[in-house]
């Protein structure tokens, strides 16, 4: 496969799985953080500190004000964890290679000039991962940048805790009608 | 010959044994517009029916308007659904029902300039607008489908109809399939009245009255063939906690099989199943109204996240001659939806949410298969999974630059205050100055939100076995007792939503099915 047709394939094609098989020791110097609030069903510690830490930045939680849970409170980490259980294995596995690329200092210093794990950097720095993710002129980091940030802002929306800040009520009351 | 039969029954994953086999006259793989339809008139007609629906069974009490429990529980793949690249979502059914539960309940008919591409070059001759007729009318009547209703109108389609009618683009009211509508706005997550008329409250209800049997939570795997002929089902029963496999429901199906699992699964089975796939144009040509969101925000309120979600479309720009043309409607804009579909992260994703009262979202939807464009194509992986692969073809990337800029123009005839385009890195539009900025904007695979809630195509119709799948009825080029009765037998998109469409060729195949078997 030359590289135009692994960048063609896109994040589930099987580029990121290429790339991710080439670092195998990412997850060595993991920042563990706070425990998961709840069993994992699928990632590993080190996968879900990564995927913790990522939320934290994506969601608009810290700087925002006390108002604004974060991510951490909502345990976004924690319920995209139980939905990924449920998906396809490869979807899982796919996954799982994604958040070993992210925590890369290695492909962090390849793609942002940041050579620190994604979980040791500074927020700053972390932002800057991000932002060279969903920035990139490469279809596949654009892909896995919208894998996380979609799944982040999906468990942290979805939230009633949220719903005021964002100015949204909540559901009506159903009107009684006979069954 | 008709015959009465006991009323059938709906049968849960969790209430199937380990191993189960049924046989029947017809298994119908799925349960929403086409195989809902399908199993009403295979039963009315007195045949033993059998509906396999891989999705679980929920009633209007489970509806409960949270975003966090209806996407994981009503669509596919939890809500994750999308192309290989991610760049387009998926938003479609999965569950008793199918589509129809979490549809915005708009109804058109087929528009009889599709039927004409269809017949002049596409070989679809013989399904033309008065062949349809009574089969529209009879959905539209089961459907409680009326005329549009101003009432219906919320202010999120207030400004569409309002800026449309502005600038001359002749807006129109959408007719809708509810009966004592309270116009809630969650549609999308299943109506916690019932007054959205789905396939499960109307010719699903119709089919288990008559006799049929429903297993939900069964995702069938395989079609087993036999020397040309269908002669099987196989599913997997899933364990609605985990979504794995806990056992296996076998129904032979002595005079047939119909295929309805929709656009992208049902070209899926038939590749995973290597039957009739020869000519190698199964799953081929998919398409999905690739839809582009814009956002505009008003002075005022909006609340676009309650009233009717679609009332008003605009299809002023459906024939753009040589060009793709497209269609406007409105989205109700809940909030995971929105941040999912707003460009950004962290703070500066924050300023944006926090304006969601104020929001108007507009859908331009991307009439594919007309122009030079061939949609995309649905694959199996090795180990079985689906998989959709959509590029972008220029045509459409034109089409979609154009659209947001009209789109634009018209929220700034309805009185926004400002528009903004979901490109990651969004353009403010403010005047009609700023509307060439958009055409100086990359428009990129996930550099810009798109959405696709219509998927049509993969398995065509049509009457030369080496360019479709199945014959104008809907019957396999060589299978002869294997139908397909969903929206992947559409050559080309619809260029409106496909619901009504889609009920309708269903009766009218499975009517034809019916009087061909006799029964």
């Amino acid at each position: 496969m030359n590289r135009r047709q692994l960048l063609k394939r896109g994040l589930f094609g099987g580029g990121l799985l290429v790339l991710a098989g080439t670092l195998p020791f990412a997850f060595r110097t993991t920042a563990l953080g706070r425990r998961p609030r709840r069993e994992l069903r699928l990632l590993s510690l080190e996968e879900h500190a990564v995927l913790a830490a990522a939320a934290a930045r994506l969601v608009p939680g810290d700087g925002a004000g006390p108002a604004w849970p974060t991510a951490e409170a909502l345990d976004c980490a924690g319920k995209i964890d139980a939905l990924l259980a449920t998906c396809h294995p490869d979807v899982g596995n796919d996954f799982r290679r994604l958040l070993r690329l992210f925590e890369s200092g290695f492909f962090g210093t390849f793609i942002a000039a940041s050579p620190r794990p994604f979980t040791r950097a500074a927020p700053a720095e972390q932002d800057a991962r991000l932002e060279a993710w969903r920035r990139s002129r490469l279809t596949m980091l654009r892909s896995g940048y919208q894998a996380m940030k979609r799944l982040a802002h999906a468990a942290y929306f979805s939230s009633p805790e949220v719903f005021a800040r964002v100015g949204y009520p909540g559901p009506p009351e159903v009107p009684q009608v006979p069954a | 010959m008709s015959r009465e039969r006991a009323p059938g029954v709906i049968t849960t994953g969790a209430e199937l044994p380990a191993m189960s086999a049924h046989e029947v006259d017809y298994a119908i793989v799925g349960s929403g517009a086409g195989g809902g339809t399908a199993a009403a008139v295979l039963a009315a007609a007195g045949a033993k029916v059998v509906v396999v629906e891989e999705g679980g069974h929920y009633t209007r009490g489970d509806f409960n308007m949270q975003e966090s429990w209806a996407y994981p529980a009503l669509y596919q793949e939890h809500g994750n659904r999308a192309t290989d690249d991610l760049a387009i979502m998926i938003l479609q059914g999965r569950n008793v029902g199918g589509g129809t539960t979490v549809n915005w309940t708009s109804s058109f008919r087929t528009p009889p300039a599709t039927l004409r591409l269809w017949a002049d070059r596409h070989g679809v001759r013989d399904v033309d607008a008065a062949t349809l007729e009574p089969h529209f009318a009879a959905a539209e009547a089961r459907l409680d489908v009326g005329p549009g209703n101003p009432d219906d109108v919320n202010a999120n389609n207030r400004k569409l109809m309002d800026g449309a009618g502005k600038l001359g683009w002749h807006p129109e009211l959408i007719r809708r399939s509810v009966k004592g509508c309270a116009r809630l706005g969650y549609c999308g997550m299943g109506c916690p009245l019932d007054a959205k008329r789905s396939s499960r409250t109307t010719f699903l209800a119709d089919a288990i009255a008559a006799g049929a049997d429903v297993y939900s939570d069964c995702r069938v795997t395989l079609v087993e063939t036999d020397r040309g002929k269908a002669k099987a089902v196989v599913a997997e029963v899933l364990d609605r906690a985990t979504d794995r496999p806990r056992g296996r429901l076998v129904v032979h199906a002595r005079k047939g099989v119909v295929l309805a699992g929709g656009a992208i699964n049902t070209p899926a089975l038939l590749l995973r199943s290597h039957a009739g796939t020869d000519s190698g144009v199964v799953g081929k040509r998919t398409f999905l109204h690739p839809t582009v969101p814009l956002v505009a925000f008003y002075d005022q309120p909006i609340e676009s996240f309650y009233g009717a979600p679609q009332s008003v479309s605009v299809h002023h720009f459906a024939d753009r001659g040589a060009r793709v043309g497209y269609f406007f409607e409105t989205a109700a804009a809940h909030p995971m939806l929105s941040a999912i579909a707003f460009p950004g992260f962290g703070d500066a994703q924050r300023r944006i949410a926090e304006r969601l009262p104020f929001v108007q979202a507009t859908l331009a939807l991307l009439i594919d298969g007309h122009h030079d464009d061939d949609g995309g194509n649905v694959a199996v992986s090795r180990d079985g999974r689906v998989k959709l692969n959509y590029p972008l073809h220029a045509s459409l990337r034109e089409a979609a630059i154009d659209a947001i800029g009209n789109m634009a123009r018209l929220q700034l005839a309805a009185g926004a205050r400002e528009v903004m385009t979901l490109h990651e890195t969004p353009i403010v539009i403010r005047s009609e100055a700023d509307i060439g900025r958009i055409a100086d904007a990359q428009f990129i695979a996930n550099g810009h939100t798109l959405f696709s809630a219509h998927q049509m195509g993969g398995c065509a119709m049509g009457s030369d076995p080496r360019r479709s799948v199945v014959n104008t009825r809907g019957r396999h080029h060589q299978i002869e007792n294997l139908w397909i009765a969903d929206g992947s037998v559409f050559p080309t998109a619809l260029g409106v939503n496909p619901q009504i469409s889609v009920y309708a060729h269903a009766r009218l195949f499975a009517t034809t099915i019916a009087a061909e078997a006799g029964t």
